[in-house]
């Protein structure tokens, strides 16, 4: 089993999600971060004051997947939040020992 | 049969419900400007971790001047004269003859009012009389001017709060709330308005833009001075956390000030609503000019809505030395140049000594300060005489006016004139600025020097007037013990107090699946 994270623009978020749920991806876990790579931040003012904010929000999402979806599932992302510009985000993929589900106690695969 | 018309009567024939209405509803207006106004829009300019703290210190404060006030601080600043001079007491009777020796011994016998309380049925309910006002007799009771006055009182040093947040002490804030509003605020308000000298003189401020705002503003700036800076890392993150929640304030507070200033002719006559109008004018005209500034002007060249929001109080002090005394051309005039002479300070004058070198944390000394100050030069400047607050006819016995035409109203007769505000541009006489003029510096000095000392006092007293910094470092939480926005998932109930303890069983709760099993074994 694999993890695919995926850092992504916050508004390619329902583009990937409908792209994973048409590859017959169950669940993902996503969640609002921060962050910088390539793509410079912003400036922001408050009462005439600068503040420079090198982070910039992204979608974190985080999917489960069988050995054999990780690979799909990581075009499809690619595919659908890439925008060609700086700042479109980073796929990644990390290898998962064990995945339980909590409610019947389901493990590996079932549990997916 | 006299006796057979005697019946029940709801108030006095001295007592008009219309004027005793918008008053207190202008008084209600004011108060909301405050509480949640002011507290909201505070609150929501500065990091989370403080929003607590400004909340806190702003319900505080506005408790002990209401109880200050109605305790001994409205004589001081409305009623009679402590020293030889004085007027009428607060049921009308005249004490003793106003003084007008000149020079200092004026000065000395006008410089305050004697304080006492007006807890008592007559103290509540009698006629208001005040050397405010010796031209007509007021149409309310003495709770109503009391009232009116009191959330002015109360609004004055909520407003300097924005200047010293972030490191003051809540001890020491609870103590400079009375001790400046007993010796700063009551001794301006009677020197100005309460009959005191410089009223004498002709100084006008309409409704507090020398005795609410410009004080708030040096007092603030003063206190921020004495205090130190806040943390380094604080001002160097000091984001607002809320601009919906500002905006909330701001509206309040610009709204509220249709009481501010519309409540001050003390009559819901025409001149109440020239206030309301010529307020809403300037305060439209500041905010506007404040955006546009930003937009053109400033480094990021963007319109901010918190531009705007400094353009908005910028129009409201401007206006309120003069609110009713100049005419709506005037108002729009003082909002936009107040505006630009606040946004030129703000950008410019804020990196010069000594502003440089003081952490006013909300930059009260500009927008209310500078505001406050050019506001009230400039009803010397744009005041109209033909703008009356006050007009001649006929009053009958009980003070309630009758058989008054428009003509009449605006006609000099007898031994009445028409009160109206002789600006330069409309008399080409400066002699109203200069009386502007002299008052402000007093207003400034004396607010400057006091405020300097309450705060070495309550150095002293209590050993530090600000928090260490590792109670600075976390803010709410460490001084209160509360966070602005808290986690309820991340927190639960120990110990019992209110409400039960952490597991306290009430009538009626079923079985909770954590409850220890009793003896007998389990259900489930």
């Amino acid at each position: 089993m694999k993890l695919v994270v995926a850092v992504v623009k916050p508004f390619k978020l329902d583009d990937v999600k409908e792209a994973l749920k048409a590859l017959g991806v169950h669940g993902m876990t996503v969640s609002e971060v921060q962050g910088f790579g390539r793509q410079r931040g912003h400036t922001e003012v408050y009462r005439g004051a600068e503040y420079e904010v090198e982070f910039v929000p992204k979608v974190r999402l985080e999917i489960l997947v069988d050995d054999t979806q990780a690979e799909p599932v990581t075009t499809a992302i690619v595919d659908a939040a890439g925008t060609g510009k700086i700042g479109d985000g980073k796929v990644w993929i990390v290898g998962v020992e064990e995945v339980v589900r909590v409610r019947t106690g389901e493990r590996g695969s079932e549990a997916l | 049969m006299l006796a057979a018309a005697i019946s029940y009567v709801p108030y006095p024939s001295w007592l008009n419900p219309g004027d005793n209405t918008w008053q207190l509803t202008a008084a209600t207006f004011v108060g909301l400007m405050s509480l949640p106004g002011l507290a909201v829009l505070y609150a929501s300019l500065v990091p989370k971790k403080w929003a607590v703290n400004v909340l806190g210190m702003m319900f505080a404060g506005f408790s002990i001047v209401m109880l200050c006030w109605f305790v001994y601080e409205y004589k001081l600043g409305f009623g009679p004269n402590s020293w030889g001079g004085g007027v009428k007491d607060i049921n009308g009777v005249v004490t003793q003859t106003q003084l007008g020796r000149g020079g200092w011994t004026q000065f000395i016998d006008n410089f305050w009012g004697k304080p006492g309380p007006i807890l008592s049925p007559l103290g509540e309910q009698g006629q208001a009389a005040s050397a405010a006002n010796t031209s007509v007799p007021f149409h309310f009771p003495t709770s109503t001017l009391a009232y009116f006055q009191l959330v002015f009182a109360a609004i004055t040093p909520l407003l300097f709060l924005g200047s010293v947040l972030g490191r003051i002490k809540f001890s020491a804030w609870c103590l400079l709330v009375p001790l400046w509003s007993t010796f700063v605020y009551s001794i301006d308000a009677f020197l100005l308005w309460g009959g005191g000298y410089f009223a004498q003189e002709g100084a006008l401020d309409y409704s507090g833009g020398y005795v609410i705002h410009m004080s708030a503003g040096v007092s603030g700036f003063v206190a921020a001075w004495v205090l130190g800076p806040r943390l380094l890392r604080d001002r160097q993150h000091f984001l607002p956390n809320n601009l919906v929640m500002a905006a909330v304030g701001a509206g309040i507070l610009w709204l509220g000030w249709n009481g501010f200033n519309g409540g001050d002719p003390y009559y819901a006559g025409s001149d109440a609503a020239t206030a309301v109008v010529n307020t809403n004018l300037a305060t439209a005209a500041g905010l506007l000019t404040w955006v546009a500034l930003d937009a053109w002007l400033s480094k990021e060249k963007k319109p901010t809505f918190l531009g705007a929001v400094n353009g908005l109080i910028c129009g409201l002090v401007g206006i309120t030395p003069g609110a009713g005394w100049v005419n709506g051309q005037g108002a729009i005039f003082i909002g936009i140049i107040c505006c630009v002479i606040v946004w030129v300070a703000w950008n410019f004058l804020s990196k010069v000594r000594p502003f440089s070198k003081v952490d006013d944390a909300l930059g009260v000394v500009y927008t209310h300060g500078i505001a406050g100050f050019f506001g009230g030069l400039l009803l010397g400047v744009f005041g109209d005489p033909g703008n009356l607050s006050l007009g001649c006819g006929h009053l009958d016995a009980s003070g309630q006016v009758i058989a008054t035409t428009t003509t009449q109203y605006a006609t000099a007769g007898g031994s009445c004139t028409p009160f109206g505000v002789a600006g330069l541009v409309y008399t080409g006489s400066a002699h109203q600025l200069w009386e502007q003029f002299r008052a402000a510096i007093w207003v400034i000095l004396w607010s400057a020097l006091v405020t300097f000392l309450i705060m070495h006092l309550l150095k002293v007293v209590l050993r530090g007037v600000r928090y260490k910094d590792e109670i600075l470092e976390v803010g709410d939480l460490a001084i209160h013990g509360e966070e602005a926005f808290p986690e309820e998932a991340f927190a639960s109930r120990v110990g019992i107090s209110v409400g039960g303890g952490s597991r306290e069983v009430f009538e009626n709760e079923p079985p909770q699946p954590d409850d220890p099993v009793p003896s007998g074994g389990s259900g489930s």
